[in-house]
């Protein structure tokens, strides 16, 4: 019934517009004004809330930059020697160089893990996949700061059960986040926990959408599963681990969060440990705004380099994405 | 052979509801690989491994939210020790007003959560309607700066954020909180996705002959058929809203306006500046399972009604 609803109404509407078409000048013109009318009617709400609260913080960081504020003198234009400083500042560079430490090895292991679960689920190897795929999700749900307590308190010494463990292993105490150890390390396990499972649920669903026909005509020529996987599955969900990639890459470099919680039980967390962390204490701690909005624009800046790059990459490749 | 069936059985299992027909099993037997018998035992073993790694924290927040100061300390974090007393740390918690309060925290994170994750919504679900279905000059170029906003640090937001509001009084307010929560550049692209998808084109243009309004052909006609997109992005926003530290950190100042998240480590922090607080390490950890708890019930009983296929989008199609 409703089918027959729908196909005359949209003979209806071919009708229409082909007449609309045919040259009924005022007449098209009101149409397609009309749907360009409502068209930005409906994107309005969202674009003036868009502009308020991203675009204009935005330029207004970008015109604060360009200028400095002193004791005596007030508030001056002082060009680009706000980014000189930036660029030329070690603790900036060293805090970054962290945090590109950081990120190569943390989104690669990160995209490994999630690619071999999402595929051994998909595939059917790992058993009770349904239950073990939300388990692994939960930690989605739980917020960074939480996160950031709970490991503080598993990686404490000596009262941490981690290593209470090695401890009654024989191995002494082991301070996971003392001087010689690699907090880094730490970080990157937590920062692992925290994402393995979301990315894997994304993969998954990637995975899933492959059709089932591809993988027959490959089985039925005699391909193996590791071939299946490597030859067939994976190179159809390239697109969604880039995407994922790159989502992971822009979130590693903007780390904040894990180090900050973890300040309460280490002091090896500098004030310039990551390049947020450092404008965070430029802008709240020194008062410097004119110099943390640099920073963030070079942040910013090195962020959409690199995302971008990796993009053309894959681009060159002959990927689309 | 069992062992088969049964894999079988729960990879057709939602989470993900799928658009295959039910009959026409989506995963190719294992035994046509000619797989080796090995496999399904280890590759379950680094499963149940991971697993074990994934909820080891979260058992640990647990079993210590029931436990004494002391035993905090003086047992084995993975395991209960007497005596029990989850409850009353728990009405502890909320009585304790020296550090803020945990009720307040409670109340705000649920408004902002709902109010952010409810605005977000609707935003993106007209927004990515007017993007999908209308044709009008800048709209590629319009959706594609809404897109790069994704490659903008928070940081390089909140701070300046935090600046304009002190200018126009909007500093340490609920609604300098909430508005910005609304902005999802990731909902608009879900929406934009889903609807191209789900919504035909025709419907619109049939309802638009009849005579139909665009207000009602998009609340009658394209709406009912965006409900999943609607509850994974509603998800999602709430999840994000309830979960984010860094923005209230920044704006707000007044601790009866802070959520959840920044009260934790408020009284993380407070705990070991020490000197007769030492109750604040108990109470960090409760404080923090009452945070994960709500969220945690919210996606297992919302699970089979979101998409996770909808992260993804179009992008694999």
């Amino acid at each position: 019934m409703t089918d027959v609803v729908v196909r005359t109404n949209r003979a209806k509407a071919e009708k229409h517009s082909l007449l609309v078409m045919k040259g009924h000048g005022p007449e098209r013109h009101r149409y397609l004004s009309r749907t360009e009318r409502w068209g930005l009617v409906f994107i309005l709400p969202f674009i003036i809330m868009f502009l308020f609260f991203l675009v204009i913080p935005i330029i207004y960081a970008l015109y604060d930059s360009f200028f400095t504020t002193r004791l005596i003198g007030g508030t001056v234009f002082t060009g680009v020697s706000n980014y000189e400083s930036v660029l030329t500042n070690g603790a900036f560079w060293r805090g970054m160089l962290r945090t590109f430490i950081y990120a190569a090895i943390q989104v690669p292991v990160l995209i490994v893990i999630a690619t071999f679960f999402a595929t051994m689920f998909d595939m059917g190897i790992a058993k009770w996949g349904a239950v073990f795929r939300t388990i692994f999700f939960i930690p989605f749900a739980v917020p960074t700061v939480v996160a950031g307590v709970m490991w503080s308190f598993l990686l404490e010494d000596p009262y941490g059960p981690l290593d209470r463990i090695i401890y009654d292993l024989g191995g002494g105490h082991y301070n996971f986040m003392g001087a010689g150890a690699p907090l880094l390390g730490s970080i990157i396990v937590i920062a692992i926990w925290e994402w393995a499972g979301y990315t894997m649920v994304i993969l998954f669903t990637a995975l899933r959408s492959v059709p089932r026909d591809v993988v027959e005509s490959a089985v039925i020529d005699g391909a193996r599963l590791g071939r299946v996987i490597t030859r067939v599955k994976l190179p159809m969900i390239a697109p969604a681990i880039t995407l994922v990639g790159i989502l992971n890459i822009i979130g590693a470099l903007q780390l904040f969060v894990e180090p900050e919680v973890l300040t309460v039980f280490t002091t090896n967390v500098s004030y310039n440990y990551t390049p947020t962390i450092y404008l965070y204490n430029q802008a709240y701690a020194a008062q410097e705004y004119n110099l943390a909005a640099a920073i963030s624009f070079v942040l910013a800046l090195i962020i959409i380099v690199i995302s971008v790059s990796f993009v053309l990459l894959r681009r060159r490749k002959g990927a689309w994405i | 052979m069992t062992a088969a069936t049964t894999v079988a059985s729960a990879a057709q299992s939602p989470p993900t509801p799928r658009r295959r027909r039910p009959d026409d099993p989506s995963v190719v037997p294992l035994r046509l690989y000619g797989m080796r018998r090995g496999t399904v035992a280890v590759v379950t073993g680094l499963v149940v491994i991971f697993a074990v790694f994934t909820l080891l924290p979260i058992w640990w927040i647990f079993v210590n939210s029931t436990k004494t100061e002391p035993n905090l300390f003086a047992t084995f974090g993975f395991w209960f020790a007497r005596p029990f007393k989850l409850f009353s740390n728990m009405r502890e918690i909320f009585a304790n007003q020296s550090q803020g309060s945990l009720a307040q925290w409670f109340r705000n994170t649920v408004i902002y959560a709902f109010c952010g994750g409810a605005g977000a919504t609707i935003l993106s679900a007209t927004a990515g309607y007017g993007f999908a279905k209308f044709r009008f000059r800048g709209n590629h170029a319009l959706f594609m700066i809404v897109l790069s906003a994704l490659l903008i640090p928070l940081t390089a937001v909140a701070i300046p954020l935090y600046i304009l509001y002190s200018k126009v009084h909007m500093d340490s307010t609920m609604e300098g909180i909430i508005l910005p929560f609304m902005v999802s550049p990731v909902g608009v692209y879900l929406m934009r996705v889903y609807i191209s998808g789900s919504v035909p084109q025709e419907l619109i243009d049939a309802a638009r002959v009849d005579g139909a309004r665009e207000a009602s052909i998009f609340l009658r006609v394209a709406v009912p058929l965006m409900t999943p997109a609607l509850i994974t992005v509603f998800l999602l926003s709430v999840v994000a809203s309830w979960n984010n530290y860094f923005l209230p950190f920044i704006v707000n100042n007044t601790t009866s306006l802070d959520p959840l998240p920044v009260g934790v480590y408020v009284w993380f922090q407070h705990s070991v500046s020490g000197g007769g607080y030492q109750d604040f390490y108990l109470y960090t950890i409760c404080a923090g399972l009452l945070t994960i708890v709500p969220i945690i019930i919210l996606f297992l009983a919302l699970q089979r009604f979101w998409r996770g296929g909808l992260l993804l989008g179009s992008l694999t199609g």
